[in-house]
């Protein structure tokens, strides 16, 4: 990092009301990123609103409706003859004769919830070890380096798969091992920022007339990294989802019988033949709730990277 | 510049031996155990017993202070971690739990399988890849640009494993064109002596056995190449465009030179060197990403080696299976490093 | 488009030049782990075309038939067994199979000190489920082995067991060449070396995560293999394994998930291989030390909350039947009792009488793996949670890795837990001493009172009995104690589904499972 990098940084941080502002304004006239955040506000309404939209027990098994198609696609005399109606089932039933519509409605509390605390614990934890990191250098620094380099050995999901085989299968430890995969890039995007500053001028003037390190480091510091911290939260959601989806594919996620989006396409997954719309319609939400966050990050990282302005 | 490859090689080091720590500390941490695993449903106390001590699984984890006392430095190094690294390095990686069969041996079995599916993966994502991003580029704004934006973005939002299944069922079980799953027939007599079977159908001539390995790669190699096909043609057109930008194609265009001719000429060779980045950089996901492809395809490579040990818990395997793909990893990564400077003589190492 | 695909394929092959129509292509859930002291069914398979055991079973059924030897006699109290050899067979090395052959093969297994038992690299725990310890080991059965001539070997026990044929017969004891095993040391049965032995198919090749071929033997000593080879594939999912025979690319595929068995029956170009039943349970064990599963009223009050008929139709799709008691249908010693009804107002009752109106919570542990006895434990689980949150009981689901699965029941942390067995040979002994010997009583169950005394009494009078009548007594009498006790809840008793396409005849899944099943009869049209 160049002192003149360091420079324009500090003048961001100058103006940074303007700059949110600006971006909020901008953001506005972002037609895709709009759309992303009503896709999630969507997702997230439906989700909390479940017990309001479809006031069914998620748990409830009822082995005699097992493995029922969506009713709508069902003939009049199969209706009948099961003593449903047309809507009873729009998504059709699981294994154990659940209400798929009501599974997918509160998997997507687990799969959006975990998600996005993992995302949030890693950028967290990232955001302090890479502050004092970059701020106290020396032996500490290299010692977080190593770290980051051990963790930025292992693919991704690979480290995800051991760290939760050692927890044990549940929830908490799928998010703990989503999150500690994350952990490495926020300490390198804090780390560098804070290095570039510790050293810019005006740092160095707040130290010299008396402030302490962790004034500093707050005053000046965060704000200037939150831009790419920003855009990297956002665009981490999405694939934190898709992670947790896959611990669940795997069966290193939720305890059953909680509902989770991966672990739903897991029980499909053998019956696709028979039941397809067991993993089609969890493999949907999945999809479009990545995609809204996906559309989401994009559009933050335009608005908020001045690179793009013009 | 070679100065520079042995300092960064030497650098790993220090990440290679936190590796193998934490490799080693994982499964223990676990608790699981090999021996009752290997016992099976019904075992007496004795033979559980036994079969730990003959397992070495009694000694210390990291230094072994009993023996130490009677047998000095060889004794304090008479327990499992040092033991393991020891044999590391020489190459030994210990045998499988249950087959025998040595980690090494498999590895060097599966490996090429993994870079055949990686190498196809990477190919379908670049040679489709970098043209949608140039359309997309060329098209600023218009209908196919956003039409294929959200193409790539769409492919960045799937699960892979959910994509692999529906692939299986429409196009292997419903309509019958490729096969479910597997690398090859194996109805087909085919010995392969690289272990890259592609190449030795190609040297042997053997076009049929070609075909049939080609069949075996479509689905998972799109499964796979699926991400990275995104994200290159994500990265094709806002280079493209940042190029299309600049000063002298602005030059270019207003000195009367031919659209066509300033795309090639000027352009497009600039544009690519980001890309050839993430090329590269997706290599590592890559790898990632095989491990539930493979898993989904029964594909025979590592990952799907490396997965399955976890799951069976055959600690040699998932020691030395993870090790081995923490090298490769960090030595691609690096190696993608190393040829920014050939690409981009802006960049200097000394 | 589909006729296309064939077309092409057609061509293909034969540009290829692949004689396939000689080729069996046979889909398990797995490649073999080791075809030396093979102890997985992936591996047993395999090595059965091999390797023969000295005494095989009558097609489809579990009825004893010679193989290697050609009849035995004991002697009158049973502890001294005398087995004739097949005469003028030679293994596929071109070794000579004869008494020494089956002494080297039975020391070796029986021995840990044995030169060739490579005891710190490899463990044949499969002996202790049939022959009960090693040599030397607290209540080893086997004492000796002697060649009294080349085709005479005598085997003398520690105690007398009527049904010694039926241990022997076991898949897990093919006899291997002599030769072969001290030539390739450690190393027999791994993907370099292979297996050699006296079956009807030779070891060919085995590419590490792909397939193991094996070769017709043309010199076999029966009937030889109607197709020129056998190609093993591994393929974990049932589901893929039913795509893969769907697609043509496998002509059997054993140990397919019942839910696909409508799939299977509506598709004209397959068809269903199961046995008539299985000899296989699946069960809930309770685990006495955790409490309130010390009182019986609880553990009544659970078989009756859980609607059996409900999960077996629904999980089992017809191919299990609700099990009442500890030993399958098709063996000696059953009473021949009813399952607990459904009845959850009683279940309520009894834990009410039990202290527990309004129910209690437990951890209910799951198999992290799929077995024939429990083809989808996790959704089997699920469905008995349902049931028993409906009389109160919040049982929270959890499973853990097979290993600590395995270890952890046995030392009772689980307060309910699924588990179950399949038959290792045709006897009321390899189940019911199986899961209630002095030791499983107390560690699997921690059921310790006069009743499970008086089970174990009975249980090991039954080993020692003489005659088949007064075995039955003693079996039917424990019988009873366990159905009452409630020790643990009987399941089901499963039909495993296999299927082949159509074009393939002879496939006859036993009892037993494919794992003691020769394909020298299998034939592809």
């Amino acid at each position: 990092m160049s002192t003149a990098s360091a420079t324009s940084r500090h003048e961001d941080h100058v103006e940074g009301r303007s700059l949110l502002q600006d971006a909020a304004r901008r953001f506005r006239h972002h037609p895709t990123g709009i759309l992303g955040l009503a896709i999630i506000v969507f997702f997230v309404a439906i989700t909390i609103l479940a017990p309001v939209l479809r006031p069914v027990d998620p748990l409830k098994i009822n082995l005699r409706d097992r493995m029922l198609p969506p009713t709508w696609t069902m003939s009049q005399q199969e209706l009948e003859q099961k003593q449903l109606h047309r809507w009873s089932f729009p998504f059709g039933t699981d294994v154990q004769g659940r209400d798929m519509l009501v599974r997918v409605l509160y998997g997507g509390r687990i799969s959006l919830r975990v998600g996005l605390e993992a995302v949030a614990m890693a950028a967290l934890v990232g955001t302090i070890l890479g502050l004092i990191a970059g701020f106290f250098g020396g032996w500490i620094d290299t010692g977080i380096v190593w770290f980051v380099d051990i963790l930025l050995a292992f693919p991704g999901i690979l480290l995800a798969i051991a760290i939760v085989a050692a927890l044990g299968q549940s929830l908490l430890n799928a998010l703990i091992a989503i999150s500690i995969t994350y952990v490495p890039v926020y300490i390198r995007i804090v780390r560098s920022v804070t290095l570039s500053l510790r050293e810019s001028e005006y740092v160095q003037a707040a130290r010299a007339l008396g402030s302490r390190s962790v004034r500093i480091i707050l005053a000046h510091v965060l704000p200037n990294g939150l831009s790419p911290l920003m855009v990297q939260l956002t665009l981490s959601i999405g694939t934190a989802i898709l992670d947790v989806a896959a611990l669940g594919f795997l069966g290193l996620g939720a305890r059953p019988p909680t509902p989770e989006w991966g672990a739903m396409i897991s029980d499909g997954f053998g019956r696709f033949r028979i039941a397809p719309w067991l993993s089609i319609v969890p493999g949907i939400a999945i999809f479009f709730s990545v995609v809204g966050f996906n559309l989401l990050g994009d559009a933050i990282r335009d608005v908020l990277d001045p690179r793009l302005k013009r | 510049m070679f100065a520079y490859f042995v300092r960064r090689l030497l650098g790993l080091l220090p990440v290679l031996f936190g590796v193998s720590l934490l490799i080693f500390t994982i499964p223990r941490v676990i608790g699981s155990d090999p021996a009752r695993i290997m016992l099976g449903e019904r075992a007496s106390p004795e033979s559980y017993q036994r079969l730990r001590t003959e397992l070495g699984l009694d000694t210390p984890y990291f230094l072994n202070l009993k023996e130490a006392r009677t047998r000095g430095i060889a004794g304090l190094f008479d327990a499992q971690y040092p033991t393991f690294v020891a044999h590391a390095v020489q190459g030994d990686l210990g045998k499988s739990i249950f087959s025998r069969i040595p980690v090494r041996d498999s590895l060097a079995h599966f490996f090429p399988a993994t870079i055949e599916l990686t190498l196809v993966a990477m190919f379908f994502a670049v040679v489709f890849g970098v043209p949608l991003g140039i359309v997309a580029a060329l098209n600023r704004g218009t209908l196919v640009d956003t039409g294929f934006m959200f193409l790539a973005l769409a492919g960045v939002s799937f699960p892979v494993f959910w994509l692999g299944i529906i692939m299986i069922y429409l196009f292997a079980v419903f309509l019958g064109w490729l096969p479910p799953s597997g690398r090859i027939s194996p109805t087909l007599i085919f010995h392969s002596t690289t272990g890259f079977y592609l190449l030795d159908a190609i040297v042997q001539g053997r076009w049929g056995v070609l075909w049939n390995l080609l069949r075996h790669l479509v689905m998972p190699g799109i499964a796979l190449g699926t991400i990275p096909l995104a994200i290159i043609v994500r990265m094709t057109r806002s280079s493209m465009l940042e190029v299309l930008g600049q000063d002298y194609i602005r030059t270019a265009r207003a000195k009367g030179v031919e659209r066509r001719a300033v795309i090639n000429k000027h352009a497009l060779r600039n544009a690519l060197l980001p890309v050839i980045t993430v090329i590269g950089l997706s290599f590592g996901q890559l790898l990632s990403g095989a491990i539930l492809t493979e898993t989904v395809f029964a594909w025979p490579g590592i990952g799907r080696f490396v997965y399955d040990a976890i799951s069976s818990r055959d600690y040699p395997i998932i020691q030395g299976g993870v090790l081995f793909i923490a090298i490769m990893f960090v030595l691609v990564n690096m190696l993608v490093d190393l040829s920014y400077a050939f690409i981009d003589p802006r960049i200097q190492y000394t | 488009m589909k006729r296309l695909a064939i077309v092409v394929a057609a061509a293909l092959l034969a540009l290829s030049g692949a004689a396939w129509a000689q080729t069996l292509v046979y889909g398990e859930s797995g490649l073999p782990v080791s075809l030396d002291l093979p102890q997985d069914g992936n591996s047993l398979t395999v090595q059965y075309q091999i390797a023969e055991p000295l005494v095989g079973f009558q097609p489809g059924s579990s009825e004893l038939r010679p193989l290697l030897a050609t009849s035995w006699e004991a002697n009158a109290d049973a502890t001294q067994w005398t087995f004739h050899l097949r005469e003028g067979v030679t293994f596929h090395d071109g070794t000579p199979f004869n008494a020494e052959a089956v002494k080297f093969n039975f020391d070796r297994w029986n021995h840990r000190d044995n030169p060739y038992a490579f005891p710190d690299q490899k463990n044949f725990a499969a002996w202790t489920y049939i022959f009960a310890a090693f040599y030397g080991e607290e209540g080893y059965l086997l004492e000796k082995v002697e060649a009294l001539d080349d085709t005479t070997v005598r085997f003398d026990l520690t105690s007398p067991v009527g049904f010694f044929p039926a241990l022997v017969a076991s898949s897990y004891f093919g006899i291997q060449s002599p030769a072969a095993v001290k030539a390739a040391g450690v190393d027999y049965g791994t993907p370099g070396v292979g297996a050699v032995g006296t079956g009807p198919f030779k070891f060919q090749e085995w590419v590490q995560g792909d397939h193991v071929t094996v070769v017709r033997n043309d010199a076999y000593w029966g009937d030889k293999a109607k197709v020129e080879r056998i190609v093993f594939r591994g393929i974990e999912s049932p589901a893929t394994r039913l795509a893969e025979l769907e697609a043509g690319t496998l002509d059997i595929a054993v140990n397919l998930s019942p839910d696909d068995l409508q799939a299977v029956e509506s598709n004209s170009d397959l068809r269903r291989a199961t046995a008539e039943a299985n000899l296989s349970i699946g069960y809930i064990g309770f685990h006495q030390a955790n409490k309130p599963f010390d009182d019986l009223r609880v553990r009544q009050a659970v078989a009756y909350a859980i609607d059996q008929k409900a999960i077996v139709d629904a999980f089992w799709s017809g191919l299990g039947t609700p099990a009442a008691e500890f030993i399958p249908p098709g063996l000696i010693g059953r009473a021949g009792y009813d399952i607990y009804p459904y009845d959850p107002e009683k279940a309520k009752q009894l834990l009410a009488d039990a202290g527990f109106p309004n129910g209690f919570q437990t951890e209910f542990w799951y198999m992290p793996v799929s077995r024939p006895y429990f083809p989808s434990p996790k959704d089997i689980a699920e469905a008995v949670a349902g049931y028993l949150s409906e009389v109160g009981i919040q049982a929270e689901l959890r499973t853990e890795d097979w290993g600590i699965y395995l270890t952890e029941y046995d030392e009772g942390k689980f307060p309910m837990f699924m588990l179950g067995w399949n038959a290792d040979y045709a006897d009321p002994n390899n189940f019911i001493y199986t899961f209630f010997s002095p030791t499983e009583i107390k560690n699997g169950f921690g059921w310790a009172d006069a009743n499970a005394d008086e089970v174990v009494k009975l249980l090991g009078d039954a080993r020692k009995a003489s005659s088949e009548t007064e075995r039955v007594t003693y079996y039917e009498q424990a019988d009873k104690i366990i159905y009452d006790q409630v020790p643990a809840m009987p399941v089901v008793y499963p039909t495993t589904l296999h299927a082949t396409r159509t074009n393939i005849d002879g496939f006859l899944p036993n009892p037993l499972g494919v794992t003691s099943v020769q394909l020298n009869e299998v034939t592809k049209n």
